[in-house]
């Protein structure tokens, strides 16, 4: 019921990789931090930039850019975490999503959003809920759970077995 | 009500739990204690499951309370048959719990085969009804006057053996009154001048006490005063008292006595109050639970909390010491050594509250071995050592599922058949034992069989065929004994229910890394096979280094570290062969900056941590090491799941995350592919 709830708002926070504009839905959002101190790990996917601190949890961190097929992120007075509530198979996951900027939140209808484009488009369909015109730019409103999804994103799946055999 | 009903389901679980536990102690020796034990709970089970409306319970138990009242005294012999029955319908009463009414038609259907076994059970015993012993009365003193009639002796009766027969009743003080003897020339030897006073301590009725003195009824006269319960004459005061008395020659005065006696009781009364208080409300149940420590009931979800809290005051208390040696203010100084005293004590008594026994999780294991050697048709005993040690108890939990594990192979695999021990020379009956041992910070369980033990050819042909070491592959008894870790390694000729498909030792390996555990195994050919899992004492703090490597802070656990030396940075990049002469011995290090994909430019010096890794010491390349940390262990979470070379992550003092390195791990994923194969 809550879920419901916090999916049908209407608000989506926007941010931009590059040039390109992106927004998610605010109720996924946790909250926005100044990039802190972050702790690299060692052997690790080049997007997961490392973890830190969120008031005495460990918090990986995301390249968001990395995802997008973007080059690494690279640090500027812009630069910030947004730290996201993700579903993954039924279970609840927070990451922190390094994004080059945060720009607002918007009010976007349902009626306003358009399909995506399945063809043209270098992003594949699944990871866009749909597009929105905005002031002659697009914002592409993402699916934040696909794209954060852990088959995405951890490299080696973990091998399953069972001790009850 | 369903609260209470809650509390009866609680209850009862323990109830059964207790009852499994005294039932697998008489399956290994019958003795009256267990077999009081178990009839004690069915009765308990019986009254309180009626009580709360569990109608299938109460019939099953109240059956089961009379087989055992029949071997509790003495009017059937306790058997195999007995102790299976009541086994399963352990089994059966656990599931009644969750399903009171019987909804389920297999469990309806078991319940009746159940009843009608017990019922057989009962009928085997002899039916002669023995009659109820009548209830023994209780002790009670008396004081008795015995005056003969002075012609009394005339019939020929030998007073003396009265008295004999006196003492037989009980305990017994007699005194003779001779003060009316005359003289020698005026006495007649047929004259009886003597009466006598007793002090009787006896369980016997009075009309039994008269039966003594029957055939000399109408030539004496015999009173008998009832003067205190229980028996006087053990008390040491009562007693030089009647001495006191009897040396003054002066007739008891029945009135005085019974004063006397009723000031003593209340002096003893008092006196065994001051000693046992509360002793008044001892019922039968809490005597027989004497002994027992004193304990409360937790949730464990508070237990958890409780640790949490704890977690985060260490980690505040980082930050406030390193605000504290900052600061100029040496008063800010006392009072953060002073709360760093405080929290490290309240973190060991949190800990030690956190830690349970291993006997905790035995009933477990002797009925698997119970069950499964019965299954497999052998013959095998369980045997325990060391089981007050104790664990974290989220790492008891996560031990249940690899020692289950390890005890089925050791039965289906390791222990043979009763023919073939026989035929090898040794007893029939194999046996499994369970050692539990504290080792400096870890905690030692040895899962020892005599069984087979591993076949060597076999294991390396196996594991040639599996395609899991090349064909010619030199390998010594250690590392063929570590392929039956490797995944997809089994050798079980038939796959049965127990064993054998191939998911198992890799598994157990994993399961207890997770909890930076390390698993071996020794085995001698025809003798038997040991396996050891050494675990850490605690799983969500640890005792660490923190080192530096670039900019970021690693925790290496204490309990690895051997020692730590200064090395020179060319020293240790120019090598081909990585190994470093340390204190006149080859050590084999990794130089962690490449390792760590940090790009190559350290100090000129640089440290090196030697670490024990599996008998060898290796070194560990950091550019600093920083102290010693008590690092709480936070997970890293699911995304770094598969990144088995840190156990986790920990916040320091100034709030930045370090990284806790699991240096068995480490060394294995970094070690050249040809040790690995030999792994």
């Amino acid at each position: 019921m809550k879920e419901e709830i916090t999916l049908s708002l209407d608000s989506y926070l926007s941010f931009r990789l590059e040039d390109e504009t992106f927004a998610v839905n605010v109720g996924k959002v946790l909250e926005i931090l100044e990039v802190p101190h972050l702790t690299k790990v060692p052997r690790s996917p080049e997007y997961l930039r490392g973890v830190i601190n969120l008031r005495g949890t460990v918090l990986p961190v995301i390249d968001t850019r990395v995802k997008f097929g973007l080059s690494a992120t690279r640090f500027t007075v812009d630069t910030c975490v947004v730290v996201l509530n993700i579903n993954v198979e039924n279970d609840k996951l927070v990451i922190g999503a390094l994004v080059d900027a945060v720009q607002e939140v918007l009010e976007i209808g349902e009626d306003q959003i358009k399909p995506s484009p399945s063809l043209g488009s270098k992003y594949q369909s699944e990871f866009i809920r749909g597009m929105v015109k905005m002031e002659e730019q697009f914002i592409m409103l993402l699916n934040i759970d696909r794209v954060f999804s852990t088959d995405e994103l951890t490299v080696v799946k973990e091998s399953s077995g069972d001790l009850t055999h | 009500m369903d609260h209470l009903k809650a509390v009866f389901v609680e209850e009862a679980t323990d109830l059964i739990g207790e009852l499994e536990k005294s039932l697998l102690a008489l399956g290994q020796t019958i003795n009256s204690p267990a077999i009081e034990q178990v009839f004690r709970v069915m009765h308990t089970l019986k009254g309180n499951s009626a009580m709360f409306g569990f109608d299938a319970m109460s019939e099953c138990t109240h059956q089961l309370e009379t087989v055992y009242d029949l071997v509790r005294t003495d009017r059937m012999d306790f058997s195999e048959a007995i102790l299976d029955v009541t086994l399963a319908s352990v089994d059966h009463l656990r599931h009644l719990l969750t399903d009171a009414g019987l909804a389920d038609a297999r469990l309806r259907a078991n319940h009746v085969r159940l009843l009608d076994q017990i019922g057989a059970l009962s009928q085997l015993s002899a039916p002669a009804e023995i009659p109820p012993e009548a209830h023994p009365s209780p002790v009670r003193t008396g004081y008795l006057v015995f005056r003969p009639h002075p012609a009394i002796m005339v019939n020929g009766s030998n007073l003396l053996f009265l008295l004999d027969e006196l003492h037989a009743l009980g305990d017994c003080r007699v005194n003779a009154h001779s003060r009316h003897i005359p003289p020698l020339e005026e006495l007649s030897v047929e004259t009886c001048y003597i009466h006598w006073d007793a002090y009787l301590a006896t369980a016997a009725s009075e009309a039994s006490i008269r039966e003594v003195f029957l055939f000399v009824e109408d030539v004496s006269d015999l009173e008998i005063h009832w003067v205190s319960e229980g028996n006087l004459l053990v008390n040491e005061q009562f007693v030089a008292h009647l001495e006191e008395q009897y040396l003054t020659g002066q007739e008891v005065n029945i009135k005085e006595l019974q004063a006397y006696v009723n000031q003593l009781l209340a002096i003893i009364r008092e006196k065994t109050l001051a000693q046992y208080p509360g002793a008044k409300e001892v019922d039968p149940r809490g005597q027989r639970e004497t002994g027992a420590v004193s304990t409360i009931r937790v949730a464990s979800d508070k237990l958890d909390d409780l640790m949490n809290l704890v977690s985060e005051l260490l980690t505040t208390q980082a930050r406030l010491n390193l605000i504290a040696a900052d600061s100029a203010q040496s008063e800010l100084v006392a009072v953060a050594e002073n709360i760093e005293k405080i929290s490290r004590q309240l973190s060991d008594s949190t800990f030690s509250i956190c830690l349970v026994p291993l006997e905790s999780m035995l009933t477990r294991f002797q009925r698997l071995v119970r069950d499964l050697s019965a299954e497999l048709g052998k013959e095998v005993r369980f045997a325990a050592e060391g089981t007050d040690t104790e664990l974290d108890k989220t790492l008891i939990e996560s031990l249940t599922d690899p020692l289950l594990h390890i005890f089925r192979n050791s039965i289906d695999h390791g222990i043979e058949n009763p023919e073939v021990r026989m035929a090898g020379g040794k007893p029939r009956q194999g046996t499994i034992t369970l050692k539990a041992s504290y080792a400096g910070n870890h905690v030692l369980i040895q899962i020892q069989d005599d069984g087979a033990g591993l076949d060597q050819e076999k294991i390396r042909a196996k594991a040639v065929s599996k395609g899991l070491v090349p064909a010619g592959a030199v390998l010594n008894e250690k590392e063929v004994c570590d392929l039956i870790f490797q995944p997809g390694f089994s050798t079980a000729e038939k796959v049965t229910g127990v064993s054998g498909r191939g998911v198992g030792m890799d598994v157990v390996r994993r399961k207890i890394a997770d909890v930076r555990g390390e698993v071996s195994v020794t085995s001698q050919r025809y003798v038997g096979t040991t396996i050891t899992l050494k675990l850490p004492l605690t799983i969500s703090i640890i005792d660490g280094l923190l080192v530096r490597i670039a900019d970021t802070h690693f925790v290496i656990p204490l309990a690895v570290v051997d020692k730590c030396y200064e090395t020179n940075h060319a020293l240790l990049t120019n090598t081909f062969s990585n190994l470093v002469v340390l204190d006149g011995q080859q050590v084999p290090f990794f130089y962690l900056r490449t390792e760590f994909d940090v790009p190559e430019n350290g100090p000129a010096i640089e440290q090196m941590v030697v670490v024990r890794h599996e008998g060898r010491r290796i070194g560990l390349t950091v550019d600093a090491i920083v102290g010693e940390y008590q690092a709480v262990l936070k997970p890293l979470g699911r995304l770094y799941k598969h990144l088995s070379i840190l156990s986790g992550a920990t916040i320091l003092g100034d709030g930045t995350v370090a990284l806790v390195v699991d240096t068995g791990q480490l060394i294995r994923e970094c070690s050249p592919p040809v040790l690995q194969m030999a792994r």
